[in-house]
Parts: C-alpha cells; sequence; structure tokens
C-alpha cells in the first residue's frame, strides 16, 4: 500500500501532462479572445519575469490559482494550468465591473489594462486652490493616501524596493476651485472629477473639485484604482480613468457610542480611516450617556471626573484634536453628541460639592426600570441655571475642539416623565422638556458666538410627535429619526417638512440582534441587520409623497448607522461595524436603483480587502471560496 | 552585561524616588484642586450583592481601605462571593477573602510527588501557568516580593493518555502565612492536575486600577483556598471550522488557550469541507493543491503535529473531522486528472440549488474504488498524526441525494448493488460508505500501531434516525453527535437505544447563528441556561463555530465569552437560583478580563457600568 502513493503521482503526472496541454490551448484562446488588450499589456510590460509566478512572498510557494476574466467574471483556474498566472485582485480590477466603492453617480471609464507603481512615485502638484488653509490641507490629505499604498507595499515587504524601468511616476494634479474653508461644512460640494491617464513615462492625474473634500473624495478614488497584486508582489494601477462623481445625499455618518464602553483613542481613528474610505462624512461621537462621561474638558473637568470609568478611559482635549485633525483630512466632521436632558448619570452629581445645586436627578436611582429604559437612571435638572451654565461651556468648548460651528446635536431622546414628575409635581414634564430644549438652544446659541447653527439636531421622541413638534422651529431644529421605518411618528416629521437624519432602528442600528444583556428583558432590537437589508433601505423611494399629492417634499439630509455600544467594546469594534456600514455609505452615496446585486456584492468584497489592508478587522461576507468564486455563490 | 544591569538598577532606584516624591505631594497638599487628580474608583466587597463601586471617585492614594475595598475591580471579584472569580465554578470551594502578595520569581512547582513518566508534560504545564500569571500583569510584576510561593503537585497515574474516561478531578489546597504560600494539587492524572493549576492561576489578580496605564503592577494570591472539583460531564468540546475560511495556527492556538482557561477539553477541528480542504496530506499532496485556498493557507503535517501537542498540554484533546461522504468538493477535484475517474461528484456544479445546501456542492463518490483508496491514504495519514488512543470524527451529515442521483456513475453502481434509487436506496448507499470507511480507518489505525476499536465520531442525520440507526452504524463504535434543535426527540431516542451521544441543539450552540437567514443569536445568557440530560450516554456537549461569516478578524469576540458560558454548564452543571446567568455574570466579568491578559478578545456582556456594579443591571 505503500508505493500507491508514489506510483499515483507518477502515472498521473503523465497523464496530466497531456490534459494539461489541451486546457492549455483552450485556454489561452479563451483567454485571448476576451482579455487580449489586458494580456498583450502584460507580457510586454512585465517583461522577463511575466508569466510564471514571479516572486512571492515566501521563497519556493507558488500560487495555486490564477483567475482569468471570462464573460465579464473572474475564473478561478489551478495555475498550473494556465499560460497567465494573474492574482484574483488584479482579475477583478481589470475585469469588468468597477471595484470602486462607492460606486460613483457621474460617468466612469476605467481602462482594462495595468501599470506597475510605487508609492513613493507619487506627486501633488496644486494647479489651483482658493486658499493656504485649503492647500495645507491637500497636501496632507495627499500625504496620508500616499501611506495607504506605503502601508499597502509593507504587507508585500516591498515598501524599500527600488522603482526598475517599469514602473511609472504618478504625477496628481488638482485644482479646487471654490470655498477656501477646508472644514466639511453643510454646504461644502464634494462633488469632484478625476482623469488619469499616460503621458510619456509617467500616469498624469487630473482631478478638480469644489471644496477640499470634494478633492480628497477624488485622492480615495484614485487610490481604489491602485492595488496590491499578491503575485507579482507590486503595487498596479490602472492605466486610465475619468470618474466624474458626487454625492446623493449630503449627510453620511457613523454613530458610535463611547459611553456604554470605553473605546481607545487608537479604535476611532481606526474607524475615522474606514470611514474616509468609503466617503462618509459625519462621524458622530455620542461621548457621553448616564453610563459615563469620558470627555475630560476643560471648562467642565468634574465631568469626566465623576463620570469616567477610570483614569485610562478618558479622552483628553488633545486626543479629540488628534481625532478633529485626522477626521478632517478624511472629509469628514466630528458632530460631538453630549446627550442631554436625559441620558446623564455620575458626571452630574458634584453640584452640591461646588456650590451650584443640583445639576441632575434620579442619577443612580433605583428602582431603575421606573425611571428610565435603562440602568442606570439620571436626568438634567431643569430648573437649575447653573445647568445651562454648564451646557454653553460644554457646547463652547465642543465647537472650539471640532471646528463644526454649522451643524450641532443636542441629543434630546427618552426623557422620563416620572423622575422629572417626582421632583416638579407643579408643572406638565412636557413643557419642562420643551422649556429645556428651549434653555439649551439659547446656550448653545451663546456658545456659538450669538448665532444659533443653521441645523441642530434632535432625536425623534415624544418632543418631536404632534402637539409638541410644531412647537420646534424647523428653521433650527432637524430631527435624526431613529424608529422604526414603519413607525406613524417617524413618517410624520417627514411628512411635517422637518430636516431629517435617518437611522431607522429596523434598518440601520448595528447594535440589533445580539439578545438581551439583562436577565429582566427579552431582547434589545432584533434581529442583527445584514449589509444586504442596510443596503436595501431606501425608505425615500417607498414612502415619499409624490409631488402631485402637493404634501411637502421630504427634506432628508442624509442618513447614519448606529452603533450603540451595551453590548460591545473595544476588540469587537471593526467586525461588528464594517463592512456593514460601508453598506450604508453607498446606499448614500450612490443611492443606486438596485439592490445588493452581484456586481455588489463583488464590489463590496473588494473593499472588505481594502479595509483589511487598511489595518481594519472587518468582518467575512462569506466563505473565502465565494471570494475565489465571484457570482458562484449568488 | 554588568554595565547594563547598573544602568537598569540606577533607573529602577530613579523611579522609586520619584514615586515617593510623588507621593508626598499628594499628602502635603490638604485638599487636590479638581483637575489635580485622576478620577479613580474603588471597590467593595458586600456580602451577597458582589462589588460595588464606591459612591464618589477617590483622589490618589489609598491609604487606609479596608480589607474588602480594592483599587481593581479585578481583585475585588477574586475574592468577593462563595466561588470568587473562578470559571468554570468548582463543584466545592472555601475562599479566604485574604490575600498576599506573589512573583512569580518565587514561585516554584515540586513534582516530586508525581511520577517520572508525567513530570515532562506537567513541567510545560507549569510554564502555562506560570506565564498565564505574569499575563495578568500585562508581561511585567513590577512589585517584587520575596515570599517563597510552592505548589506541591501530587500525580497519582503515571498514564498520559487523554480520553473521557480520564480522570479529570483534583483537589487544591491553598495555605500562607506571613513568609510563605504552600499549595498542594492532588489529582489522579496530570489533566487533573493541570486544572488544579488553572484553578491556583485564577485566584490570583493583577491589583493595579481598573482602566488605568499605571505601569505598577503587583500579584495577589488568595490567601487560603480548600476546592475539590471535577466535571458534570467528560466531553466539552468547542467546534471550528476552517474550511469556509481559514483560520491561522496562531488564531486555533489562542482558542485552544482560553479553552484550556474555561476547562474545556476538546478541540473538534472541522478542518476540511467542500469549500476547502487546508489540512496537508503528505501521501496526497493533491489535497491540499487543489484545495487550499493558497499557498498560505495550509496546515502543515508538521504545524499539527505541534499544535496537537500544545493542545494536550492544555488539557485538550485534539479530534479531526473529515467531513465525508458530503461536504467533500475542492481538494477532491483532481481524480480525472491523475486516471482515476471522479473522487467526488457534483464539485464546484454550478446549479448549485439542486445538488447541495450550500454553495460550493461537492460529495465523494462511493461507486468509484479510487475514492476509497484515496482515503486510505488520507486516513493513514492521520493515524500517523492522531495521539493515541485516536479519537476521530467522520463527519457524516446532510448527503443530499440530488447529487448522487445526478451522477449515472453512481446509480449504475446502486443498480448492480441492488439498491433503488429512492430515498432508502441511497441511505444503503450512504451506510455501505461509512461501513466501508470504517473498515479502512480501522486498518490503518492498527497499522499505525493504535490499539483496536476506537469510538468514531458521527453527525446526527438522517441515517441515524431511530427507526434505521442500528442497520448501519454500530452503537459499540460510533458516538453520535446529535445537532438537532433543542426540541427534537432524537437525542433521547439514542440514549434510549444506548448510543453514546454529544449534543450541540444547533438552535442554542451554534455561534454562527443570527447573522444569516432567519437564525437566531444567542447570547452567552441562552447558551448558559440550556442543560443536557444527566445520563452515562450523555458524554457531553459542544459549541460550534462554524465559520461561513468568521475569519481570523471575527473570530474571538464571536466565540467568546459566549463558549466560557457552556464551559461551565458542562464541567459544574450548576442547578437552583444559584445556578442562573445572574449568579454567574460577575464571575464571566472576572473570566473576560482574564482571558482578555491572555490575549483573546472577548465580547463584552453589557455597558461597563454594569461590570462596576454588580446586581444593579438586573
Amino acid at each position: 500500500m505503500k508505493s500507491w502513493g508514489e506510483a499515483q503521482w507518477r502515472s498521473a503526472s503523465s497523464n496530466f501532462s497531456r490534459v494539461g496541454r489541451l486546457r492549455r490551448a483552450l485556454l489561452l484562446l479563451a483567454a485571448a479572445a476576451c482579455t487580449a488588450a489586458g494580456v498583450l499589456y502584460w507580457r510586454q510590460q512585465t517583461d522577463d519575469s511575466a508569466h510564471r509566478p514571479l516572486q512571492s512572498m515566501l521563497a519556493g510557494v507558488e500560487p495555486q490559482w490564477s483567475w482569468i476574466c471570462r464573460n465579464d467574471r473572474c475564473e478561478r483556474l489551478l495555475a498550473s494550468e494556465t499560460s497567465i498566472v494573474q492574482s484574483l485582485p488584479t482579475c477583478n480590477m481589470l475585469c469588468a465591473s468597477t471595484q470602486l466603492w462607492p460606486q460613483p453617480t457621474g460617468p466612469v471609464s476605467l481602462a482594462t489594462a495595468a501599470v506597475r507603481v510605487r508609492s513613493n512615485g507619487f506627486s501633488l502638484k496644486v494647479l489651483a486652490s482658493p486658499s493656504r488653509q485649503v492647500t495645507e490641507h491637500l497636501n496632507d490629505a495627499f500625504f496620508l493616501m500616499r501611506d495607504d499604498l506605503r502601508t499597502l507595499e509593507r504587507t508585500a515587504g516591498i515598501e524599500n524596493r527600488r522603482s526598475d524601468s517599469a514602473t511609472r511616476d504618478v504625477l496628481v494634479r488638482v485644482a479646487v476651485n471654490g470655498s477656501g474653508d477646508p472644514r466639511m461644512k453643510q454646504d461644502t460640494d464634494e462633488s469632484y472629477k478625476l482623469a488619469l491617464r499616460p503621458s510619456g513615462k509617467s500616469l498624469v492625474v487630473d482631478i478638480t473639485a469644489h471644496s477640499f473634500s470634494g478633492a480628497r473624495h477624488g485622492f480615495e478614488t484614485l487610490s481604489q484604482l491602485v492595488w496590491l497584486d499578491p503575485y507579482t508582489s507590486s503595487l498596479l494601477a490602472l492605466e486610465a480613468a475619468t470618474v466624474e462623481d458626487a454625492p446623493k445625499f449630503r449627510y453620511r455618518g457613523l454613530l458610535l457610542d463611547t459611553a456604554r464602553n470605553y473605546f481607545p483613542v487608537s479604535d476611532i481613528l481606526r474607524t475615522i480611516d474606514a470611514m474616509g474610505a468609503c466617503k462618509m462624512n459625519t462621524f458622530h461621537w455620542h461621548i457621553s450617556d448616564s453610563q459615563s462621561f469620558p470627555l475630560r474638558l476643560t471648562s467642565a473637568p468634574q465631568l469626566a471626573q465623576h463620570g469616567s470609568y477610570g483614569p485610562g478611559a478618558i479622552y483628553t482635549t488633545d486626543d479629540v484634536k488628534a481625532i478633529v485633525r485626522k477626521a478632517r483630512l478624511r472629509g469628514i466632521r466630528v458632530l460631538i453628541e453630549v446627550d442631554a436632558p436625559a441620558h446623564v448619570g455620575k458626571a452630574w452629581t458634584w453640584g452640591p460639592l461646588e456650590g451650584l445645586g443640583h445639576l441632575a436627578h434620579c442619577v443612580e436611582v433605583e428602582p431603575w426600570s421606573t425611571y428610565c429604559g435603562e440602568p442606570p437612571c439620571g436626568q438634567l435638572n431643569p430648573r437649575n441655571p447653573n445647568v445651562y451654565k454648564l451646557l454653553e461651556r460644554i457646547y463652547a468648548e465642543i465647537i472650539e475642539l471640532t471646528g463644526v460651528d454649522d451643524i450641532f446635536h443636542l441629543g434630546g431622546d427618552e426623557v422620563s416623565e416620572r423622575c422629572w414628575a417626582q421632583h416638579f409635581n407643579d408643572t406638565d414634564p412636557m413643557e419642562l422638556w420643551i422649556d429645556f430644549t428651549r434653555r439649551a438652544m439659547l446656550a448653545l446659541e451663546r456658545a456659538n458666538g450669538g448665532k444659533a447653527p443653521q441645523l441642530t439636531f434632535l432625536w425623534s421622541s415624544r418632543l418631536t410627535q404632534s402637539p409638541y413638534l410644531e412647537r420646534l422651529d424647523k428653521k433650527r431644529y432637524g430631527i435624526q429619526v431613529w424608529g422604526s421605518s414603519r413607525w406613524p411618528e417617524s413618517r410624520a416629521v417627514l411628512d411635517a417638512g422637518y430636516r431629517t437624519v435617518i437611522s431607522h432602528v429596523d434598518a440601520w442600528y448595528l447594535d440589533c440582534g445580539f439578545g438581551s444583556w439583562r436577565d429582566s428583558s427579552d431582547g434589545h432590537c432584533g434581529p442583527y441587520r445584514s449589509w444586504q437589508q442596510i443596503y436595501e433601505h431606501r425608505p425615500w423611494i417607498e414612502e415619499m409623497p409624490s409631488v402631485a399629492t402637493g404634501a411637502e417634499q421630504w427634506r432628508i439630509e442624509g442618513g447614519a448607522a448606529c452603533q450603540w455600544t451595551e453590548q460591545l467594546a473595544s476588540g469587537g469594534l471593526d467586525a461588528r461595524v464594517w463592512p456593514r456600514t460601508a453598506a450604508l455609505a453607498e446606499r448614500l452615496w450612490s443611492d443606486r436603483v438596485e439592490g445588493a446585486t452581484a456586481d455588489v456584492y463583488l464590489r463590496l468584497d473588494t473593499q472588505r480587502s481594502r479595509l483589511l489592508a487598511k489595518g481594519i478587522h472587518a468582518a467575512p461576507l462569506w466563505p473565502r471560496w465565494c471570494s475565489h468564486n465571484p457570482h458562484a455563490c449568488l | 552585561m554588568d554595565k547594563r544591569w547598573l544602568v537598569m538598577r540606577v533607573a529602577a532606584i530613579l523611579v522609586i524616588v520619584h514615586l515617593v516624591s510623588c507621593n508626598d505631594n499628594s499628602i502635603d497638599s490638604s485638599k487636590p484642586a479638581a483637575s489635580l487628580y485622576e478620577p479613580s474608583w474603588t471597590y467593595k466587597c458586600i456580602p451577597d450583592e458582589g462589588c460595588q463601586r464606591s459612591e464618589s471617585p477617590q483622589p490618589g492614594v489609598h491609604a487606609n481601605m479596608s480589607s474588602l475595598t480594592f483599587e481593581s475591580m479585578d481583585l475585588c471579584r477574586t475574592v468577593c462571593g462563595r466561588f470568587g472569580g473562578l470559571w468554570p465554578r468548582p463543584i466545592t470551594a472555601a475562599l479566604s477573602t485574604q490575600t498576599v502578595k506573589i512573583h512569580p520569581n518565587y514561585l516554584r512547582f515540586d513534582l516530586s510527588n508525581a511520577p517520572a513518566e508525567t513530570r515532562e508534560v506537567l513541567v510545560q504545564m507549569t510554564q502555562v501557568t506560570t506565564q498565564n500569571l505574569i499575563d495578568e500583569c500585562d508581561g511585567n510584576v513590577t512589585e517584587i516580593v520575596e515570599t517563597p510561593v510552592v505548589v506541591y503537585i501530587t500525580v497519582k497515574t503515571s498514564n498520559l493518555n487523554l480520553t473521557w474516561d480520564t480522570d479529570e478531578q483534583y483537589r487544591l489546597d491553598v495555605q500562607s502565612k506571613e513568609k510563605n504560600a504552600v499549595i498542594h494539587i492532588v489529582a489522579e492524572t496530570v489533566y487533573g492536575a493541570r486544572h488544579g493549576l488553572e484553578t491556583f492561576s485564577q485566584l490570583v489578580s493583577a491589583d493595579k486600577p481598573d482602566y488605568t496605564d499605571h505601569y505598577k503592577c503587583s500579584l495577589r494570591l488568595v490567601s487560603g483556598a480548600k476546592i475539590w472539583d471535577r466535571p458534570v460531564y467528560k466531553y466539552r468540546g468547542f467546534l471550528l471550522d476552517t474550511s469556509r475560511n481559514f483560520i491561522p495556527m496562531d488564531d486555533i492556538k489562542r482558542m485552544v488557550d482560553a479553552m484550556a482557561t474555561v476547562k474545556m477539553n476538546v478541540f473538534h477541528w472541522h478542518v476540511t469541507d467542500s469549500h476547502s480542504f487546508p489540512l496537508e496530506s503528505r501521501r496526497v499532496p493533491q489535497f491540499t493543491r487543489y484545495g487550499a485556498y493558497s499557498a498560505y493557507d495550509i496546515y502543515t503535517v508538521d504545524e499539527v503535529k505541534e499544535f496537537i501537542h500544545y493542545a494536550k498540554v492544555r488539557g485538550v484533546r485534539v479530534v479531526i473531522e473529515i467531513d465525508s461522504p458530503a461536504h467533500a468538493g475542492n481538494g477532491w477535484q483532481w481524480g480525472k486528472e491523475y486516471g482515476f475517474g471522479d473522487l467526488a461528484v457534483c464539485v464546484n456544479a454550478k446549479a448549485w440549488r439542486n445538488l447541495c445546501i450550500q454553495p460550493p456542492c461537492g460529495q465523494l463518490n462511493p461507486a468509484n474504488p479510487a475514492m476509497y483508496r484515496v482515503l486510505r491514504d488520507l486516513y493513514r495519514d492521520l493515524a500517523e498524526i492522531l495521539p493515541k488512543p485516536a479519537l476521530f470524527h467522520v463527519g457524516g451529515d446532510e448527503v443530499f441525494f440530488n447529487c448522487w442521483n445526478s451522477s449515472e456513475e453512481i446509480t449504475t453502481y446502486m443498480k448492480n448493488q441492488g439498491y433503488e434509487t429512492d430515498v432508502e436506496g441511497f441511505i444503503k448507499l450512504w451506510g455501505e460508505f461509512h461501513e466501508k470507511a470504517l473498515k479502512i480507518w480501522d486498518e490503518e489505525l492498527a497499522d499505525a500501531g493504535h490499539a483496536a476499536g476506537q469510538p468514531v465520531m458521527i453527525w446526527s442525520s438522517e441515517l441515524t434516525q431511530a427507526h434505521r440507526i442500528h442497520k448501519y452504524l454500530n452503537k459499540d463504535r460510533y458516538v453520535i453527535e446529535v445537532w438537532e434543535p433543542v426540541n427534537s426527540g432524537l437525542l433521547p431516542q439514542l440514549i434510549r437505544m444506548g448510543y453514546n451521544t454529544v449534543s450541540v441543539p444547533k438552535d442554542i450552540w451554534y455561534l454562527d447563528h443570527g447573522f444569516w437567514g432567519n437564525t437566531k443569536y444567542s447570547n452567552w445568557r441562552k447558551m448558559y441556561a440550556h442543560t443536557l440530560p444527566r445520563d452515562p450516554n450523555v458524554l457531553g456537549g459542544e459549541v460550534a463555530m462554524w465559520s461561513e461569516y468568521v475569519d481570523s478578524q471575527a473570530l474571538d469576540t464571536r466565540v467568546w465569552p459566549r463558549a466560557a458560558a457552556v464551559a461551565e454548564r458542562l464541567w459544574a452543571d450548576p442547578a437552583g437560583a444559584a445556578g442562573g446567568a445572574g449568579a454567574a455574570e460577575a464571575r464571566l466579568n472576572r473570566l473576560r478580563s482574564r482571558l482578555a491578559a491572555r490575549g483573546v478578545r472577548s465580547d463584552v456582556l453589557a455597558p461597563a457600568w454594569c461590570a462596576q456594579h454588580d446586581q444593579h443591571c438586573l
């Protein structure tokens, strides 16, 4: 029996070579037919080391598979059976799909040939810029993109490889005609045009935009035209491309709750990177809640001191500045929400110590279920003027730290009427709430130099239902609608003509589906929202009143995925948020009519690889076999 | 060498001087201004309520803390409550609420009461324990105390076999006086002793405050303990699928580290499926050449051998499953090219919906004698790798008759065998496959020097239905792994019929549920609440991580701490009010930070506020 293995190998290999030859011939024909240009290009371009596994990451290890583009799909074949050994990423990039994420909304044309590039060969020339600040931001954002490419090279161990004659330099020329303010703002025009073409021995990329953010999105698209070919261990770029692009929605957000559980700064920076890669533009930072207050403000250090989980669970102002800086270069604004008047806790208990009276009531009161939705309870004291003075200081420092002054988020959800009723039995708690909101808004105005932001968000709540909704000024307030898309009150806000950000719990809540974290309840929302569900949620299409009915048009600013963190902490963040949030990013940027079609699977799978390369631990979409055999799992 | 030592000494002195001066400052200033001190909480152990965070943050150094107030929540939990911070909880335990400082440099293991044959593996087990202690302080126990700590290990038998008849019980006794600490671990086998060492390590906690980046860290050991412990179920398994997505060996080892922490003892390695074949076979290199995702995504024979030993040192037995006759495709598709005909059929078929439950399809070809020859070579490789006595899993689930029916070769073969091409006919073919496969396994196992008649595991299926199973599967040879949902009657039926069983109810103990189709996620409470029948024919249970939607990136948090909940259910099977999730949560929180210290990122149970206020989030 022992010799059988050897015998088998011998007899088989002779057999194999015959079959192999035949196949190879057939294959060549097919391959030549469908990727003629690409193949020819490959041959001439990578000359000596062209059609065998060139250099592998480990010596002596040969790639097993080769991918050939046939009928617009990459087919997996044994490397030994093909004359061209091509990696999956390269096949995907050169086959039918654009592989861009999010899919651009304007015309796109892409070459099917690749050239070799390296990160060091990328250089920037700013042709036009409305301000020095924009120029500086362009330079820094460009360096960031080059760093990303360098990271790719590092994974293949080629960051220090010398360029050879086949490597092209890439000259990126940028012209920004428009706003001199590099911040991501309500009225920022994020559109851009990109044209990539060979010019002599190099590639020239022209990016034109009307804002820094638009140009930055152009960089992001450019970086998606560059990939690491694992078989040749080199960076490749498409030889030519033109893209015209602009987002469908101007608010494309991700909410992260850092109060239920603390997330280190590195987690947040990584999240920002991932958001940038998907052209999202708003990091909604739900920074405090009744469980903790990790933000150490210079103007009110007591809040973190009494409210944080511990000395290592704090965001210093330097931390926030670093996050804001990174975010801005990625075209993202940081919207910090200090939730009020409910969702506050221990952080607000030091008032009596400092002679400021009770800043909050019901803090950590028992039984909690009487006074709030989840333990521990706590609600600001609406009658204490010191509360508003403190809020003003908080708001002023947040605006200063983030540089976001045209939009703001006041929180404002889930106020317990029971808690206030117990302390102020002379007044209807709803009136107290309205009064609180009014005074908080005044504090915000004072904090913002006497001017209200263009758009101040409140969470949808009882306050945003009739008869209270009507008392909120449409010119000032926007509503972040978190209720189920099927709830009538979710729709009522839209029908009344308020500007809204959609965060429907039944579609875009990333925390759903993990059961209850308490013994006494049978669950948080459920089930889990799959990326397909997130992608296919388009409430504006299904429900929007038609112009003919004369009803007011919905004013949807955009949407946000919400990652509440009762059941999530550092370590699990990336896989819970990504790639699902990328699905939302494309919904809001492109709003394609199609649902999660085969092309979407393919492009999202590629985007997931990009996220992995950036160090984001995104969860897999499916078994790797399905990535290896595009379309076969659908 | 000397010079460097001197520099370090000087540096150490400087640090000490610095610390002292800091202390002076805070003592001198009568009431530090709000912004001058960092917030920090203390935790008090309150009987029956667990550890509670202080009312307000405490400034600076806590000079006169009472004996049951701690800066470290982990330390508080280690002494608080009947079972302290132990997971799984032991059968009986009496723990002191006092602790003594210890340092790994002064920790010694005395093996003189262990048979010579056991010492090599015992030494490796103690090395794991020491490393675990150091990890409690993130790798650096800064505070040196010279208290000698001696662990006397008594092992009664020299038998190193790890089976489900291995005696895993142990006694652990901790006594400390001012000058020393003495620990006695008494066990029948090295594996019992290892459990004792694990429990010992769980009586130790770092005392550094929570959420701090402070460098200072010392270890504290519960100063007195008497524990007697043994598992309720013999088989406490964790299944990992490495075929749908490849899982690197480092990740697998980390899973075994975590299993050892919670005293699980079977790593069920679903190494192959129709998707990929990452297991190297020396006799049949085609398996990986045609079946691995890439040249990097292969478990080499040497890696596997080393891993089996790695697991053994952690009290974990590796059960390899080569799923067959279904769930086999990639890796088997080369037969024709090598002149052996189709080893498998329907492999990667395009119209998969008719031929299998998920793409890619693939089923072994039982009509092809060459398939059995290849299988024999694979089995021989495994027989040489697996530790004695070997436990093997033949898979045997979800045979899709349409697939076999689509092959003329197979239907012709069936005609020749006198099988109808109806359900019973295919069942006969399926039964015949297992009969032949078992015979081959037995022969190769015997050739490789194993004892005869080793048990083989198989999944429940149509073949294992009560009215059929006795015709095809011998109850003295097969252990049936029952994955039917909880409300199915199959498990009790098989038990009554005298089959040994392992229970993996898919609607409760499948870790991949909740992310696809209509499946529902079971959180740790649900997993913990499920109990198994106490019957000699129920060997135990298993928690299963199928990897369609998990790879290296998402693995840890998907598995832990939920698998730990099942581990305690299988080890201790706590009953009554004290056996519910509410009573377990504080200890599970302690386990979570223990796993983190050992490099395993487990999911969080609740907001951190709840972890700082035991029993307040009910």
